[in-house]
């Protein structure tokens, strides 16, 4: 019996060694590194002759976005380089072929960044993240994200296209981590029939605002007397939830900071964060702005509100041009539609956020979204340790591709976001091409154009194309919430001084002091934000 | 100990020991070891050997001092915990008493209708909830009371701090909550031999009589066990505050318990701090065992553990 059992031993042990040597040629690697040139037809064939080499017959990737229901694109930009790069390798005789084995898009963009923090360190994070560049500093910083600054280098050319205020949001202390895939501009919507009734004249407005000539005071006026008037049930609307990004553009437009380079610290900018306050307060107070909007719901009160025309002014977001033709919004009448381009065109009036009061300028606030890779990417594909280099190249190459100014502009049209590269912007002003995404008649992979087929249609049109063009040069104003870890914290804070100055729970004063008693009294929060300046006296709103 | 009858012992305790050992001791010795760490965003290779002793514990002790939402989530805590669990215990036990006299279809049927909450998804439950509460004329208590003429303007119930936050939450829960005490008590209740309530009933007893003298006494137990059962499951519940507040139907602040802040903390939206959530789970469990301990002193739980009169 023990014979038999140590027989038995010696013959796995032999089997082991056996099956170590058969094969064991086959099992070294040839190559595992590849230098990018620039020359991405090249780069990509010189990848796919290492993978090729290395018996890698199939790369598996996975895409992870979020966004409203025509941003898909953030994930199918991924799914068309990947078809575009197995192009390449198929006309130049390459047996290797990238899949795409998940597109997971999620509304949420803060709860898929949640699933991607608590899943990266378990290996089961998407290869491609593609979401708000304020989580960028957090993932650089925990090492979640791949730092793309070297690779970069080899394409410059792609970059330099880039909007240089973008690249700069990619960037986390002065590296590069992600590629810029959408940005916005947050307008100002004023009702054109609202404006008609009350006397208010349009004409030359967006002119008058970017002077700093029209002001939050004249904002309050209008509002005022379109509500004191019967014309509205509310003057002014505006989003609701964290601070960030949209209410901010308040500090901005009150001449106010949030950050410090100098010190590399958060601002409490106490004089412009009063000033912000004091308006929400008064719109509030006067009954021109409801109390509770900070609870209200999306889909059954606020787009409602104004897309009914219950509203005469409304801070928003580019993205809700094309929002409210997608969803049903619009209840008047019966069943809820969506409106229909012309409508949207007739009936909204779009400008820079005011300046806060004269002197100051008049601003718009972007938060651009980002595609970020995996410090991990690719390491579910075969040989993963000794071909990293190559996965992570090939995933960087993706993204370049990703990025063809024709992927970022059919993104733009259709989700109503502003192009990221100067090539994009060009495209979504050109009539033929236009029309042929309109009839997708354009180089793209059956899966893509299956998944956007509805939302093109009710989308590509040359009323929203137009519409893009013309908030383009709302760029030039933008400000960022700054890229600071303890940032989300921050607006957290600020968010629930507005709800509480809006309910009339606080002063704007006692609110100011709230935030700052909030911030001393965590010692980590307190160690990241400088509180600046003294609340301003004798300060009054409207102003003349 | 005999050898034999240790070796009997050991054998049938042992799969429950080690579930206790896998599933609740080694947990509590990670949550206690990681409370004196800086583990945030999950990343456990930098920061798990991070050691940095009572800093956390500080700085929850520095916010309960200054910060005046860590100061209304105690607040809410004890608030929510404290009349949640009269609603739960008490009123699972006026349902069982009000069932057990009437017919046993009737209750049943009756009996069921207060499990629907509990066998709600949660999801669902808590939306069912959101459109009543909403704060504007969408939601269904505002625009019943606004065609009844009784109120001209919605109320934006779970805003109004304290107390309107504190009574949405407290509802939504203890509606869940109180079908467990129903169901124990019920199962008590039906173990009474109907002897002694006829007999009562003979005597010329009301209901109220038969409850207060014969029934509740001998369903002691029972409420201790209930008691403390719910007082340590209210302590640690957070799935529908979660969704309500999320939701911002009720205050964040005045929303918010200890154990929703410890979720929240750990997982939440901004810069996820396991090492303070662990720290705030830490005290929540050291509430949870002083809170049990003394409810079963108080209650006298060590007579129930007498051993019987009698052969053994």
């Amino acid at each position: 019996m023990r014979a038999a059992a140590l027989w038995l031993i010696a013959l796995v042990i032999l089997g082991v060694i056996a099956s170590g040597c058969i094969g064991g040629e086959e099992a070294k690697t040839s190559q595992a590194e590849v230098q990018l040139t620039g020359d991405f037809t090249k780069d990509v064939v010189e990848i796919g002759k290492i993978l090729e080499q290395n018996g890698v017959k199939e790369v598996k990737f996975s895409a992870w976005g979020s966004g409203d229901p025509n941003s898909v694109m953030r994930v199918y930009g991924i799914v068309e380089a990947a078809r575009r790069i197995n192009k390449i390798w198929a006309d130049n005789g390459i047996n290797v072929k990238i899949v795409v084995t998940e597109t997971h898009y999620v509304a949420s963009f803060q709860d898929a960044y949640k699933e991607y923090l608590s899943k990266q360190p378990l290996g089961q994070a998407g290869d491609f993240f593609v979401n708000s560049y304020a989580f960028l500093p957090t993932l650089a910083d925990e090492g979640y994200i791949l730092d793309m600054t070297d690779y970069a280098k080899a394409y410059q050319s792609v970059i330099d296209d880039f909007y240089p205020s973008l690249i700069e949001a990619s960037k986390y202390n002065g590296k590069l981590y992600g590629l810029p895939q959408d940005t916005e501009a947050r307008p100002l919507y004023i009702r054109n029939d609202v404006a008609q009734k009350i006397g208010f004249d349009l004409n030359g407005l967006d002119e008058k605002v970017k002077n700093g000539e029209f002001t939050w005071s004249d904002v309050y006026y209008w509002a005022k007397k379109a509500k004191d008037e019967g014309a509205v049930e509310w003057g002014l609307i505006h989003r609701k939830g964290s601070a960030h990004p949209d209410l901010i553009q308040f500090i901005f437009a009150f001449g106010g900071k949030l950050y410090d380079p100098n010190t590399g610290k958060l601002v409490v900018d106490v004089p412009a964060v009063y000033k912000w306050l004091y308006v929400e307060w008064k719109f509030a107070r006067d009954g021109l702005l409801p109390e509770d909007i900070m609870s209200w719901d999306w889909a059954k009160q606020i787009h409602p509100t104004i897309v009914e025309g219950r509203t005469l002014f409304d801070i928003g977001g580019t993205w809700y041009w094309t929002e409210w033709q997608t969803k049903q919004y619009y209840a008047k009448g019966g069943t809820p539609r969506g409106l229909k381009p012309e409508e949207v065109k007739a009936w909204f009036y779009y400008t820079l956020f005011p300046a806060g009061e004269r002197g100051d300028k008049p601003v718009t606030l972007s938060q651009p979204f980002v595609w970020m890779i995996n410090s991990k990417a690719g390491q579910l594909n075969p040989k993963y340790d000794e071909l990293k280099d190559v996965y992570h190249k090939l995933a960087f190459l993706m993204l370049i591709k990703a990025s063809d100014p024709d992927i970022n502009a059919i993104h733009s049209v259709i989700s109503a976001h502003l192009p990221v590269r100067k090539e994009a912007a060009k495209l979504i002003k050109d009539e033929k091409w236009l029309n042929d995404l309109k009839a997708l008649n354009l180089d793209l992979s059956d899966e893509v154009k299956s998944n956007i087929k509805d939302i093109v249609e009710a989308t590509v049109n040359p009323i929203n194309a137009q519409f893009l063009a013309d908030v383009s040069y709302m760029l030039e104003y933008t400000h960022l919430a700054p890229a600071h870890p303890k940032y989300p914290a921050l607006a957290d804070i600020f968010k629930d001084a507005v709800d509480k100055v809006l309910r009339g729970e606080m002063t704007p004063e006692e609110a100011v002091n709230y935030i700052i008693q909030k911030v001393n009294a965590d010692p980590e929060l307190k160690d990241s934000v400088e509180v600046q300046g003294e609340i301003p006296k004798d300060w009054k709103f409207p102003q003349g | 100990m005999r050898k034999g009858k240790l070796r009997d012992l050991s054998f049938f305790l042992s799969p429950m020991v080690l579930m206790v050992f896998l599933f609740y001791l080694i947990p509590l010795v990670m949550t206690v070891y990681i409370s004196m760490t800086r583990m945030r965003n999950w990343n456990v290779d930098r920061y798990l050997t991070e050691f940095v002793g009572l800093y956390n514990y500080e700085r929850l002790f520095y916010m309960f001092q200054h910060d005046p939402t860590f100061k209304a989530v105690i607040l809410t805590t004890v608030v929510f915990v404290g009349i949640t669990l009269i609603i739960n215990v008490f009123g699972g036990l006026a349902l069982a008493l009000a069932t057990f006299f009437i017919d046993e279809k009737p209750a049943s049927s009756y009996r069921l209708l207060w499990l629907l909450p509990r066998m709600s998804p949660i999801a669902v439950y808590s939306l069912v909830w959101y459109y009543f509460f909403h704060g504007s004329e969408i939601g269904t208590l505002n625009s019943i009371l606004m065609s009844l003429g009784i109120i001209s303007e919605p109320i934006p119930w779970g805003q109004v701090t304290p107390w309107g936050a504190w009574s949405v939450i407290i509802f939504v829960n203890g509606l869940v909550g109180v079908s467990f005490g129903m169901i124990v008590f019920t199962s008590a209740l039906n173990q009474i031999p109907r002897e002694l309530v006829i007999a009562a009933r003979v005597d010329g007893a009301s209901s109220w009589q038969i409850s207060r003298r014969i029934l509740i006494p001998m369903i002691k137990w029972h409420l201790l066990y209930v008691l403390t059962w719910q007082f340590l499951s209210l302590l640690t519940t957070y799935p529908h505050l979660f969704l309500l507040v999320q939701w911002d139907l009720v205050n964040r602040d005045y929303g918010t318990t200890l154990a929703l802040y410890v979720f929240n903390t750990a997982f939440g939206r901004g810069e996820q701090d396991q090492g303070l959530a662990a720290a705030a789970a830490v005290i929540l469990s050291i509430i949870g065992i002083l809170g049990g301990f003394v409810t079963l002193k108080v209650l006298k739980f060590e007579k129930m553990m007498k051993k019987p009169r009698g052969d053994f």
